[in-house]
C-alpha cells in the first residue's frame, strides 16, 4: 500500500480514516498494529511537511494573516478531524440491555485510550502546527488528546448529563442502602467529570468546575436528603446511644466512599453536610441523653458523644455549660447531704468530732469537695480528652461550689467558711498529735486542689498562717519538711509575698534555736533542766501581747529570762522584747507521791508555774496573798488555779465555787497526790473564751490586711495615672486583688473614702479622682 | 524471551534490531512501544520507518546506541539547549556530505528525536556562521535570484549588521 499524495488533502485523509476506526475502537476491539501507526503517523507527517514546505497555505483557521511571513501546514487536516471525532461521537449507541451509565462507561473507556493513541499519531501536528497557533494566542485549537475531550464533552456529555448524574447518584444511594453495586460505574463516570474540566486558557490547570457544577452540586444536595431522613428515622426507633453509634459508622462509610471515588476537593463540603444533618440537628437529642449519661457514669458513650460533637466545635459550648451546672448541683447535693448528717448527729446527743457549734468537721467538708473534683476530674479527662472548655467548666463549677454552698455560705451574706475550713483540714494532716489512722485520707495535694479554687486566698492564709503558728510554739508539727514543701507549693500556686510572713516564721524559729543554745551555756542547770525561749516578730505571728497575763516571775526562775534579754539585747541592739505569758508552757517534776513511787511530772501554763512554784515556800495560801503573789489580772488568776483545785492538787476551803475568788479563801497543796496517771495536764482544763475572741480577731486581721491592700492598689494605680474616673479604678482594682481575694464594690468605695480624708486623692468633679502628692 | 528488541525496519525493508532503550531515544518510537504495549514489550517489537532509507536509519540508530545512556536536558528549557555547544562525539559523528546531513536532520524531526535534530541545527549554523552570501550561495548551491538594484537596496537596508 502506498502512501497517498502529500499535498491531496481528501486522499491523505481517506488513507488516514481506517486507522482511525481502529484506533478509537469503531471496529470493536480489533488490535491496532504498528504498522497502521506508523502509516497514519507518516501520513499526517508527509501532509504537513508538503503544505510548509511549499508555503501553500494561508488558510489556517482564522486568518493566519498575510504578514506571517510563513505557516505551518494543519489546519486543514485539524478540521478533518474536529468533524470526524463529531462524526464518530454521534454516531456511538447504546445497547438495548444497557443503562446509560454502562454505556457512557463503556464507551468513555475506551474513547479516552484511543484519545491517548491518537495524540500520538496526529504528534506531528501538535508538536508544530498546534503548539505555533496556541503561542500566536489563538486559544480554540488543541492537541489532540484536548480536543478528543472536547469533543466528547459537547457531543456526548453536556447533552446527557442530567441522565448520567443522575444514574451515578442512584447507585450511590444504592449503596447506602447496602445494596451491591458497581463501583467502578461510579468511579469512572466521576473521573470523567474531572477529565471533562478543561481550562482553555491554561490546558495545564487542573480544573474541577465541570466536577463541581455537574455532580458535586446535586450529589452533596442527595446526601443532605438522605441523611436527614435516615436520621429522623432511626432516632423514632433507636436510643441516641444507638443513634451515635450509627453516626460513627455511617460518617467512616462515607470517608472511604469519598477517598475512594471522589476528589479531594468535596470531603470538606461533605463532611460539613454531612456534620449539620448527623450531627448539629440532633444536637438537643445528645445533650438531652448527656445528663442521664453522666449519672450513670458511661464514660465510654459520653466520650462518643464527645468525639462525634467535636467534629463541629460550636456544639460543645452547650455541653460544657451542662456539665458545668451538673457539677455545681451534684456538689450542691453532696454537701446538703454532709450537713444534715452532721445535724442529725448532733441532735442525737452523740458526741461529735472536733464539735465546734453546729458546724461540720472539716475532713469530712474538705473530703466531699475533693471526692467531687475527682470525679468531674475522671470524666473531663477520659471523657472529654482534656479539652480546654471542659477543663474550664470544671474550673468555674469547683470555683462555685468551693466557695459558695450550704456550709461554707449558710446565709447569702456571710463570709466563706472554706479558707477557714481548709486550715483546720491542713492543721488536721500536719499536727503530730492526730491519729494515724484518721489522717490517711487527707493529703497536701487535696489541700492544693481545693486552694486553687479559693476566692478568699487571703483568710486561708491568715487561719493556716495561726494554726501553723501554734504547730511551731508548741513543737507539735509532724514533719518539718512537709511543712516547708507545702509553703513551697503555695508560693509556687501564688506568690512570694504570699507566703512571706509564714517564711518568716520559719526563719524566726530557727534563731530561737540558736538563742536557745547560748542561754543555755549561761543558765545553772540546778532549777531550770530546759530552757527553750522563742523569739518572735510581731507583726508575723498572730499573737498579740496582753496586759492581764503581765505576771511576777518567781525568783528562783528569774535567772534564764534575764539572760535571754541581756543576749538577745546585745545582738540586737534597740529591739524591744515583751513575754507573751499567755503562750508557752512548763513542765515541772514534783515530789508529792506517795515513797517510793517516782515523781510525778506536771505541764502546766506559765501562770500556772508561777502557782504551783509558789508552794515551795510555803504549804498554805490565802487567794488574796497568792495572787499578789503571781500576778496577772484576777479572772486570768482565777482560771488558771481552777485546775488544781479541780485535779485535787490543791485544796480549797471552804469548798464551792461560789467562795473561789473570794480574797480570804485558802489554798493548800496536798501531802501526796493521787492521780493514777504521772503525767498530768493541767492546761486543758483552762476555761477562757479565747477561741471564739481568736475568730473574732482573724476575720478582724483579714478585714484590715485587705483595707490596707486596696488601699496600697489605689494609691500605686493613682499615683501613676493622676486622674481617673471612678469606674475605671473599680475596674482596675478589681482584677488586681483576684489572686487574693474578690473585693467587693463597697469596700472599694470605702478604702477611697479613707484616702480622700487622709487627703492621698481628692475628687476632683462628680466622677474623677486626682492625685495629691 | 528475557530481551525482547524493538525492530526497526527501513523503507526498502531492512531490518534493524535494537534495544528498546537505543529506540526509545525516539519520541515517536516511545510513545507507540507504550501505546501498543500497556502492559510492557513481550515479544520482538516490529517498527516500519517508511520515510527513512537504511543508510539514513543506520546513521541515526548509531547516535541512538551511542546515546542510550544519556539523559538531555528538559525539552522545556530553550536557552539552555540553545546556547550549549555541540559535543565534540556529534560533531565528528555529523561530519558527513551535506546531503547526509539534511537526511540526518530530516529522520531526526521525522522520529522525534529532539537532541540529534538540535545538534544537526547547530552544524548547520556553524556552516553559515560568518560567510559572505557569496560564499554561502556556493556552499548551499543557491542561485541569485536578485536583479543588482534589489541587492543593494538589501545591503543598505541590513548595513548595521555589516562585520565590520
Amino acid at each position: 500500500m502506498s502512501f497517498p499524495s502529500a499535498s491531496d488533502l481528501n486522499a491523505t485523509w481517506s488513507y488516514i480514516q481506517p486507522g482511525l476506526e481502529f484506533i478509537l475502537g469503531a471496529q470493536g476491539d480489533q488490535g491496532v498494529t504498528s504498522k497502521m501507526y506508523m502509516n497514519c503517523y507518516t501520513a499526517v507527517y508527509n501532509y504537513c511537511v508538503n503544505k510548509s514546505r511549499h508555503g501553500a497555505t494561508a488558510t489556517s483557521i482564522a486568518a493566519s494573516s498575510e504578514n506571517n511571513s510563513y505557516a505551518l501546514a494543519g489546519a486543514e487536516i485539524y478540521n478533518k478531524l474536529d468533524e470526524y471525532l463529531i462524526q464518530f461521537i454521534r454516531g456511538l449507541s447504546k445497547e438495548a440491555n444497557e443503562s446509560f451509565l454502562e454505556f457512557y462507561v463503556r464507551k468513555w473507556t475506551r474513547f479516552t485510550i484511543g484519545a491517548g493513541y491518537m495524540n500520538n499519531v496526529f504528534d506531528y501536528m501538535n508538536r508544530y502546527w498546534v503548539q505555533k497557533e496556541r503561542s500566536d494566542g489563538r486559544r480554540d485549537v488543541y492537541d489532540v488528546n484536548t480536543l478528543s475531550l472536547l469533543k466528547w464533552k459537547s457531543e456526548m456529555f453536556n447533552g446527557n448529563a442530567d441522565t448520567l448524574v443522575s444514574e451515578v447518584l442512584t447507585l450511590i444511594q444504592k449503596q447506602r442502602d447496602n445494596e451491591i453495586v458497581d463501583t467502578s460505574l461510579v468511579s469512572t463516570a466521576i473521573k470523567s467529570l474531572v477529565f471533562l474540566g478543561i481550562d482553555t486558557q491554561d490546558l495545564k490547570k487542573p480544573n474541577l468546575v465541570v466536577y463541581i457544577n455537574y455532580f458535586e452540586h446535586k450529589f452533596l444536595e442527595k446526601t443532605g436528603e438522605y441523611y436527614s431522613r435516615e436520621s429522623a428515622q432511626y432516632l423514632q426507633d433507636h436510643n441516641v446511644v444507638d443513634y451515635m453509634k450509627k453516626c460513627e459508622s455511617r460518617l467512616a462509610e462515607e470517608i472511604s466512599r469519598s477517598n475512594n471515588y471522589l476528589e479531594e476537593h468535596t470531603k470538606k463540603h461533605l463532611l460539613d453536610v454531612l456534620h449539620v444533618v448527623l450531627i448539629e440537628e440532633h444536637a438537643p437529642e445528645m445533650y438531652a441523653q448527656f445528663l442521664t449519661l453522666l449519672e450513670q457514669n458511661e464514660t465510654e458513650h459520653i466520650q462518643r458523644m464527645y468525639k462525634l460533637l467535636y467534629r463541629l466545635p460550636r456544639t460543645l459550648d452547650p455541653l460544657a455549660d451542662t456539665l458545668e451546672q451538673y457539677i455545681k448541683d451534684q456538689a450542691a447535693k453532696a454537701l446538703e447531704k454532709i450537713k444534715a448528717a452532721s445535724e442529725t448527729a448532733q441532735s442525737d446527743g452523740k458526741p461529735v468530732k472536733r464539735a465546734a457549734s453546729g458546724a461540720v468537721d472539716p475532713k469530712t467538708y474538705i473530703n466531699t469537695l475533693i471526692s467531687v473534683y475527682n470525679q468531674y476530674n475522671d470524666v473531663v479527662v477520659q471523657a472529654f480528652s482534656k479539652d480546654t472548655r471542659f477543663i474550664k467548666a470544671l474550673d468555674n463549677a469547683c470555683r462555685h461550689f468551693m466557695n459558695k454552698n450550704c456550709i461554707a455560705t449558710p446565709t447569702p451574706k456571710s463570709s466563706c467558711k472554706t479558707p477557714e475550713l481548709l486550715a483546720k483540714y491542713a492543721d488536721a494532716f500536719l499536727r503530730g498529735t492526730s491519729k494515724e489512722s484518721d489522717t490517711v485520707d487527707m493529703s497536701p495535694d487535696n489541700l492544693m486542689v481545693v486552694f486553687k479554687f479559693l476566692n478568699d486566698k487571703d483568710a486561708f492564709e491568715e487561719y493556716y498562717r495561726r494554726s501553723l503558728a501554734k504547730r511551731l510554739i508548741n513543737g507539735n508539727s509532724k514533719s518539718d519538711e512537709e511543712e516547708e514543701s507545702i509553703l513551697q507549693r503555695l508560693q509556687e500556686e501564688n506568690s512570694i509575698e504570699y507566703t512571706s510572713k509564714m517564711t518568716k516564721m520559719f526563719s524566726d524559729m530557727k534563731a530561737s534555736e540558736d538563742l536557745k543554745s547560748s542561754v543555755k551555756e549561761h543558765i545553772s542547770e540546778s532549777v531550770v533542766k530546759d530552757f527553750n525561749p522563742l523569739t518572735l516578730a510581731q507583726s508575723m505571728w498572730p499573737f498579740n501581747h496582753l496586759a492581764d497575763y503581765e505576771l511576777k516571775v518567781a525568783p528562783e526562775l528569774q535567772d534564764p529570762f534575764d539572760k535571754v534579754v541581756e543576749i538577745y539585747g546585745a545582738k540586737h541592739n534597740g529591739r524591744q522584747l515583751k513575754w507573751l505569758w499567755n503562750h508557752g508552757r512548763a513542765e515541772l517534776k514534783a515530789n508529792l507521791a506517795r515513797k517510793g513511787k517516782p515523781p510525778f511530772l506536771f505541764t502546766v501554763s506559765n501562770v500556772q508555774l508561777m502557782i504551783l512554784v509558789a508552794f515551795n515556800k510555803k504549804n498554805t495560801y490565802t487567794f488574796k496573798e497568792l495572787h499578789s503573789v503571781v500576778g496577772t489580772a484576777k479572772h486570768i488568776f482565777e482560771a488558771h488555779l481552777l485546775p488544781f483545785t479541780k485535779y485535787k492538787l490543791i485544796d480549797q476551803s471552804p469548798v464551792g465555787a461560789e467562795f473561789a475568788g473570794n480574797d480570804d479563801t485558802t489554798f493548800t497543796l496536798v501531802d501526796e497526790y493521787k492521780s493514777k496517771k504521772l503525767r498530768v495536764n493541767f492546761i486543758s482544763a483552762i476555761k477562757t473564751n479565747e477561741t471564739k475572741t481568736e475568730e473574732d480577731e482573724a476575720s478582724k486581721e483579714i478585714d484590715e490586711t485587705r483595707r490596707n491592700y486596696l488601699s496600697a492598689c489605689i494609691v500605686r494605680i493613682m499615683k501613676s495615672r493622676k486622674t481617673v474616673k471612678h469606674n475605671e479604678l473599680i475596674n482596675e482594682v478589681l482584677p488586681q486583688t483576684l489572686s487574693r481575694f474578690q473585693a467587693k464594690i463597697i469596700d472599694i468605695k470605702r478604702v477611697i473614702d479613707q484616702l480622700i480624708e487622709k487627703q492621698y486623692i481628692q475628687r476632683i468633679d462628680n466622677n474623677t479622682y486626682e492625685y495629691l502628692s | 524471551m528475557s530481551n525482547p528488541k524493538v525492530i526497526v525496519i527501513s523503507s526498502d525493508d531492512e531490518k534493524f534490531p535494537v534495544d528498546p532503550k537505543v529506540a526509545e531515544k525516539s519520541l515517536l518510537m516511545k510513545n507507540m512501544i507504550n501505546d501498543l504495549n500497556p502492559d510492557g514489550l513481550q515479544e520482538d517489537f516490529e517498527i516500519p520507518t517508511p520515510n527513512v532509507r537504511a543508510n539514513v536509519l543506520a546513521k541515526v540508530l548509531e547516535w541512538c546506541e551511542h546515546h542510550k545512556n544519556t539523559i538531555f536536558p528538559d525539552d522545556d528549557d530553550e536557552d539552555a539547549k540553545k546556547s550549549a555547544p555541540v559535543e565534540e562525539w556529534d560533531k565528528n559523528f555529523l561530519k558527513v556530505d551535506q546531503e547526509m546531513l539534511y537526511e540526518i536532520m530530516l529522520a531526526a524531526n521525522y522520529l522525534n528525536i529532539r537532541p540529534l535534530l538540535d545538534a544537526g541545527c547547530k552544524m548547520v549554523a556553524e556552516m553559515i556562521k560568518g560567510k559572505s552570501p557569496e560564499e554561502l550561495r556556493r556552499i548551499f548551491n543557491i542561485v541569485n535570484d536578485f536583479s543588482p538594484e534589489e541587492e543593494a537596496a538589501i545591503r543598505r537596508e541590513n548595513e548595521w549588521a555589516e562585520d565590520r
